[in-house]
């Protein structure tokens, strides 16, 4: 999957005296599988080469001409096989996700409940981003009954599993 | 795309397994074979394959037919053999316990019924092999768990080609001098590559998976489960390097053998390290009944080894071996057997019934499906008949062995009622027990397609 990185500008934040760390995280906990981020800073970010670095990412630093700095953090390693849903092809095209869930520390097959309840109060189109410590295997074939779309791999820890849904459109009832 | 969904006739599977077994610890209970005849005896026989094939054997097919598809995220190759294979199986083991129980002169049948029985096991049980096999081949290159399982599905394959010489032998059918070799001098081969290659090993290999599965601990593949690969398949493949051995004379026979036992040896007690490590890096800190349960199995793989070793180095194997082929049958495999099918039936009777309403109404737990409390005493009882049968083999009291398996079938029939009540959905509060539009799961035939919700194959 080729995608655009993820642009983050923390220049507004940092002019404006907080701290962009959670922001910085934020982002990361939302890319895409294999997505890498570019973040702009007023400064040469150091101290999150090596945070970023424990999470799997390598990073290509350059001065603007303004003496800003841009970083490109990309996911290191071999990206693990991203897992589509039939007839996906175009992740771009997916909005960013308005829900995140992380149930990593959930035993199955809680993580799949938790997913199917946060799905049902969505609305179509939208997406569901979810980390887990398993590939939802059985979780596949409900989310293809109720018409939602899913992509997902393991980082590159191969510890955790993310999973993006996109809600889709005619549910089908209980019974129905 | 993988997406695993219910296997359609693992239940009926169980079911039938776990007839099989009510039936051997019913013959135990009346005397019937071991240790009122001898262990060669076909009363023996008649009591071991209905256990072994019957019991153990169904029920890891069942198992495998849910499980091969999860350990390597693909489809099962070939899903329709599974209904007629368990028809074969079940025709072909009762042909040959009965083929048995005629040899033995109790009753009079045709000689013919045990080739028969034979041939009918052999086919119905590589029908789903060769599924499996297939499945394994697409899945290439194949995680560590599944390199268990190839191997053990390999040791089927040639305890099943044994098998089908000594029934051919035992018949009459057969009278090649290479063949009535093998069965006088290969039986211990044949019952080492059943118990220790196709049953164990293949058991060792799921645990891994499905351990750190139910207690989230970490699942990376370690130097020492590789070992545990790598040192069994020797061991595995010693032992059937030791049939052409035998069929040329007896030369080389002994040093192979103790290698094999050597390495059987260290592959448990590294196996046994790498258990208590899934045990002790568990992230959830209760324990559930299933995984409880299965301890008593690990402490009888322990213990059976241990025995093994001590009466080989005493040079009374021939005394004793028949308590250790009970310790690995009923205490190590039966026991993991009931204790993981404590999980499996409920979990997969909670899937097929609200697996299309969750997230849509209330749905219970899969935990309020089970009551662990009433299970904990039946699967007590259960060890402690173990090891009191045990001991009965160890001292050579026939009505000692008889009450301890009354105990055991009292200990079973409990834990069946226990897995009817899971699929009956009773234990379930009334309230969450069946939502409108949602469907009772057959006892142990799979439920009728009913509106589009419970299509079991749709990918």
């Amino acid at each position: 999957m080729s995608q655009d990185p993820f642009e983050l500008d923390v220049r507004p934040l940092l002019r404006g005296g907080s701290d962009p760390f959670q922001a910085i995280m934020n982002a990361v906990d939302s890319l895409a599988p294999g997505q890498a981020l570019k973040l702009i800073a007023t400064f040469r970010p150091v101290p999150l080469f090596s945070v970023m670095a424990g999470r799997g990412f390598t990073h290509q630093d350059r001065p603007l001409d303004n003496g800003d700095w841009e970083v490109l953090f990309t996911p290191e390693g071999e990206v693990d096989e991203i897992r589509l849903s039939a007839g996906e092809t175009d992740l771009d095209t997916w909005p960013d996700p308005s829900r995140q869930l992380d149930l990593t520390d959930l035993d199955p097959p809680e993580p799949m409940v938790r997913i199917l309840a946060t799905a049902e109060k969505m609305t179509e189109g939208e997406v569901l981003f979810a980390l887990l410590a398993r590939e939802p295997l059985f979780l596949y074939p409900e989310l293809a009954k109720r018409g939602h779309k899913w992509a997902g791999n393991f980082d590159a820890t191969g510890e955790t599993y993310r999973i993006l849904i996109r809600i889709g459109g005619g549910r089908t009832h209980v019974g129905a | 795309m993988f997406a695993a969904t219910l296997s359609r006739w693992t239940m009926s599977y169980f079911a039938a397994a776990l007839i099989f077994l009510v039936l051997g610890e019913i013959m135990m209970v009346l005397g019937y074979g071991h240790p009122v005849s001898a262990l060669e005896a076909p009363e023996t026989l008649a009591l071991v394959h209905i256990v072994v094939l019957g019991w153990l054997s169904l029920l890891m097919t069942g198992a495998l037919l849910q499980f091969v598809p999860v350990l390597v995220g693909r489809p099962l190759s070939f899903p329709s053999v599974a209904l007629p294979a368990l028809l074969l199986l079940i025709v072909g083991i009762a042909s040959l316990t009965l083929g048995f129980v005629s040899l033995s002169g109790t009753i009079d049948l045709p000689v013919t019924l045990l080739p028969l029985g034979g041939a009918f096991s052999i086919v119905g049980f590589s029908v789903p092999g060769f599924a499996f096999a297939a499945t394994l081949w697409h899945a290439r290159p194949l995680p560590l768990p599944a390199r268990f399982v190839a191997v053990g599905l390999a040791a089927l394959l040639a305890t099943m080609l044994l098998g089908g010489v000594y029934a051919g032998v035992l018949s009459g059918l057969i009278d090649a001098e290479g063949a009535i070799d093998l069965t006088i001098d290969g039986l211990s081969l044949h019952a080492s590559l059943g118990l220790c290659g196709w049953l164990s090993f293949t058991t060792m290999g799921v645990s891994y998976r499905l351990l750190t599965m139910f207690m989230l601990s970490p699942d990376k593949e370690r130097a020492s489960s590789r070992l545990v690969f790598v040192l069994g398949t020797l061991c595995l493949g010693l032992l059937a390097a030791a049939v052409p051995v035998v069929l040329v004379g007896a030369f080389g026979r002994v040093p192979l053998l103790i290698l094999a036992v050597a390495s059987g040896a260290a592959v448990v007690a590294i196996y046994v390290g790498d258990i208590l490590r899934i045990y002790r890096e568990r992230r959830r800190k209760a324990i559930e009944l299933n995984s409880r349960a299965s301890i008593g199995a690990f402490a009888s793989l322990i213990a059976a080894t241990v025995l093994f070793v001590a009466l080989l180095a005493a040079g009374r194997l021939d005394t004793g071996s028949g308590a250790v082929i009970y310790l690995v049958t009923f205490g190590w495999l039966t026991g993991m057997g009931l204790a993981q099918l404590y999980k499996i039936v409920p979990f997969m009777t909670w899937l097929e019934c609200y697996g299309p309403a969750l997230g849509r109404m209330p749905t219970p737990r899969v935990q309020e499906l089970v009551v662990e409390a009433a299970a904990l005493r039946w699967f007590r009882l259960y060890y402690l008949t173990v090891a009191v049968g045990t001991l009965a083999l160890l001292i050579g009291s026939a009505i000692l062995f008889r009450f301890a398996s009354f105990g055991q079938l009292i200990a079973i029939n409990a834990l069946i009622m226990e897995f009817v009540r899971t699929r009956r959905l009773i234990n379930v509060p009334a309230e969450l027990r069946l939502p409108d539009g949602l469907v009772r799961p057959g006892l142990f035939l799979p439920s009728i397609p009913h509106g589009g919700s419970h299509e079991p194959r749709s990918l």
